[in-house]
């Protein structure tokens, strides 16, 4: 293994770990402020590229000139689900939340395939071809992108958190719903605002990814939120720097660890392939921080 | 009263219906169940192939239908929802044969899913043509009967066999003539391959090659990755450092085009890439970009080339008649389908009866000329081993087309068929000398 390699890995862990912070981060509010785990977070992504992806081939404009619109009418359809879907049921049991956001998936799923069919579509990006020289490594510029926008949503996001009224009253209700209601906080408007951001993160995470090269269909989603849900509970649910940090390392991680262990593997005599043992990296990094910090690390006693 | 008026009327009625010239029976029809994913993760497929099958059996009831002894019967398709997933096709074919109480199975999409659900056609004694699952296990397995199985549909091994052949004749002399090779030097194939029966098989397809032929070849680097993974990067730097000559991925559209996509742009590996035929593909070319050009996909029907020599017209009219009637292309899927259902046509006909047992030693015995792909020898046979029909298999290079901005395929193997000759790109880069 040369310095040269596992430079690239890094970088590539890093753009990886961008789509599983941003979704994760999204995932990470939707659960801090309203306590519901959303299963079809997934199927979020999902909608969000092909959303990006309609708008492209509509407009034939630049794909990161129309994401903006996107993810306002994701934004959209985050606030319809709140308040058609999740609202009515909320209080009524962990259960019915569960149920409620498993037939979500298959809802989306299957109106995806209804409205763009199964086949893949891919968005191709104005910069497809170009590569950034960095070191002894070659960046493609959409990777660069990739990595510039999650770091301005993430300095955006902890700005609106911690200097707006709207932000604080949001942090607020994440941390004692009842007593922010009490001081006056609307908590069912933060819930919409939540899932709203929620999607807006989700189609960001899945128009960049499809915009870098990734193929979108409607099954799409499931891995990612898998990962994205790995990633909230080794950073601490509700933890937005637990998110990143989380995201960053599973991202880089991913890309390191198979070819380490073949490595190892090498010098003992052993000729294999580990490459599929990718996801299975994802869920032991979870199984040991939970085995030693039940809460996630920077996860907090008791939420 | 009330009683007398409705005897009345019942009687009048009944005398009437006396009166009256009775409809003809209707003649007697062949119900043909096509198996085939309509919904799930395969319904685009499964719709093509649904939809092929009408087009043929369209065609042939417009001729007057089948003639099954002195009688001339339509062929009626019923669908058989596999739901892209094991249990549904299971579900699917046992309707089919104990509701519907079909004469023949056409279809099956996944092996997988064929795996399961032919089980049920094996147990009834229904002779199945499977068009779409390209595993050879599908009638080479020992568990159940599969004397009634009819495979229409190239093999992983024949995907192996063909492009494993083709760089051995075609790719290696182009590399050894520019790089001063010696004769001796094997060539360096890499394989990555998807860890399912299908990424396997090929994988096989290819040692089995080699070895049958005694090729002067070495497989350098061989990986593995899950289905439907994303990033291939770490696993092609990997790949890179074998120094091969080749890369042969065995992989699904959205991961082959990500395979080379990345291999090209990210890691640098400057390679001929092959490809299976299930990547030949409109979204496969859209999606690959400029990075897919040069490379080699194997295949036997797609979008854009059509092989030259005397299915040329046959393709063409094929092509045109599907898309007049559905509004889009068909695929590859559909092209077998389509033949599926003329194989079952002429196997009744030949039969003269719908007895199944019959219509199996038809099937056996069958021998017609190609129709939309082309096969070995121009005609459609079924192998007396394992009951295998045996594809021309041919090898297209991807070339970059300014006119629509994306690759286009030209067909480079065989001789028989080829459009034009095999291009060592430029930019091409060996393994070690």
């Amino acid at each position: 293994m040369d310095v040269s390699f596992l430079i690239a890995i890094l970088v590539w862990g890093l753009y990886a770990g961008c789509i599983y912070i941003l979704l994760a981060i999204g995932l990470n509010l939707i659960f801090g402020v309203m306590k519901v785990v959303n299963f079809a977070h997934g199927e979020l992504l999902m909608l969000g590229a092909y959303t990006t992806f309609w708008l492209y081939i509509l407009s034939g404009f630049n794909p990161y000139l129309v994401l903006p619109l996107a993810m306002l009418l994701m934004a959209m359809l985050g606030l319809f689900i709140e308040r058609l879907g999740f609202r009515p049921i909320m209080g009524t049991g962990k259960l019915n939340e569960i149920f409620l956001s498993l037939g979500l998936i298959y809802l989306f799923q299957n109106l995806a395939a209804f409205l763009w069919s199964t086949s893949s579509r891919s968005i191709r990006s104005p910069y497809s071809e170009r590569i950034v020289p960095l070191g002894s490594i070659k960046l493609p510029m959409d990777y660069l992108i990739i990595i510039i926008i999650t770091t301005l949503f993430l300095v955006a996001l902890q700005l609106f958190l911690k200097k707006t009224t709207v932000g604080r009253a949001m942090r607020a209700t994440s941390q004692n719903r009842e007593a922010a209601a009490l001081m006056g906080i609307n908590v069912e408007r933060m819930d919409m605002l939540s899932f709203a951001l929620g999607s807006v993160l989700a189609t960001a995470a899945g128009s960049l990814w499809v915009i870098s090269g990734q193929m979108a269909d409607p099954y799409m989603g499931s891995i990612p939120a898998i990962k994205a849900f790995a990633v909230i509970i080794i950073g601490g649910l509700g933890s937005i720097p637990g998110a990143i940090l989380a995201g960053l390392t599973l991202g880089i991680a991913e890309n390191m660890v198979p070819s380490l262990m073949k490595f190892l593997a090498g010098i003992i005599g052993f000729n294999m392939s580990f490459t599929a043992w990718k996801d299975t990296i994802a869920f032991f990094i979870l199984i040991i921080i939970l085995v030693i910090r039940p809460t996630g690390i920077f996860g907090e006693k008791g939420e | 009263m009330k009683y007398a008026i409705l005897v009345t009327v019942l009687v009048v009625s009944l005398v009437l219906a006396g009166c009256v010239q009775q409809p003809e029976e209707p003649a007697g029809e062949i119900k043909i169940g096509i198996v085939a994913s309509l919904t799930g993760g395969a319904s685009t497929t499964g719709l093509d192939m649904w939809q092929s099958a009408v087009l043929a059996a369209d065609e042939i009831n417009a001729k007057g239908g089948v003639k099954v002894g002195d009688e001339h019967m339509k062929v009626k398709l019923i669908q058989g929802d596999d739901e892209t997933s094991r249990e549904g096709g299971v579900k699917a074919v046992t309707k089919l044969i104990t509701e519907d109480k079909v004469d023949l199975l056409i279809g099956g999409f996944s092996s997988g899913i064929t795996y399961a659900d032919s089980v049920v056609a094996a147990e009834h004694k229904v002779p199945f043509i499977i068009t779409g699952a390209s595993s050879p296990v599908i009638t080479h397995r020992t568990d159940i009967d599969t004397s009634y199985f009819f495979h229409h549909c190239p093999t992983t091994d024949d995907y192996g066999e063909s492009t494993t052949l083709f760089v051995d004749e075609i790719v290696k002399p182009a590399i050894y003539a520019r790089f001063n090779f010696s004769e001796d030097r094997p060539l360096r194939m890499a394989v990555l391959y998807q860890d399912s029966a299908y990424g396997v098989g090929v994988y096989e397809g290819i040692k089995k090659t080699i070895e049958k032929y005694n090729l002067n070849m070495e497989i350098v680097a061989v990986e593995k990755f899950k289905m439907s993974e994303t990033d291939f990067r770490s696993v092609l730097t990997t790949i890179k450092a074998s120094k091969p000559d080749v890369l042969y991925p065995a992989a699904f559209l959205n991961e082959q085009t990500l395979i080379v996509a990345q291999g090209r742009r990210d890691v640098g590996l400057n390679t001929i890439y092959l490809s299976v035929e299930c990547n030949d593909d409109p979204d496969y070319y859209t999606g690959v970009e400029r990075w897919g050009e040069y490379s080699i996909q194997e295949s036997r029907f797609g979008p854009y080339a059509i092989p030259s020599g005397p299915i040329r017209s046959a393709v063409e009219k094929f092509k045109h008649d599907f898309e007049a009637k559905w509004g889009a292309p068909p695929s590859m899927m559909g092209a077998s389908t389509y033949e599926g259902v003329y194989i079952a046509a002429k196997a009744i006909e030949n039969a003269g009866t719908l007895d199944k047992e019959q219509i199996r030693a038809s099937l056996a015995e069958l021998e017609m000329p190609q129709m939309v792909e082309a096969m070995k020898e121009g005609k459609i046979t079924f192998s007396p081993d394992y009951r295998e029909s045996k594809f021309e298999l041919y090898m297209q290079q991807l070339l970059w087309d300014d006119a629509v901005g994306e690759t286009r395929p030209k067909i480079v193997w065989p001789e028989s068929v080829k459009e034009t000759d095999f291009v060592l790109p430029s930019w091409y880069e060996p393994g070690s000398s």
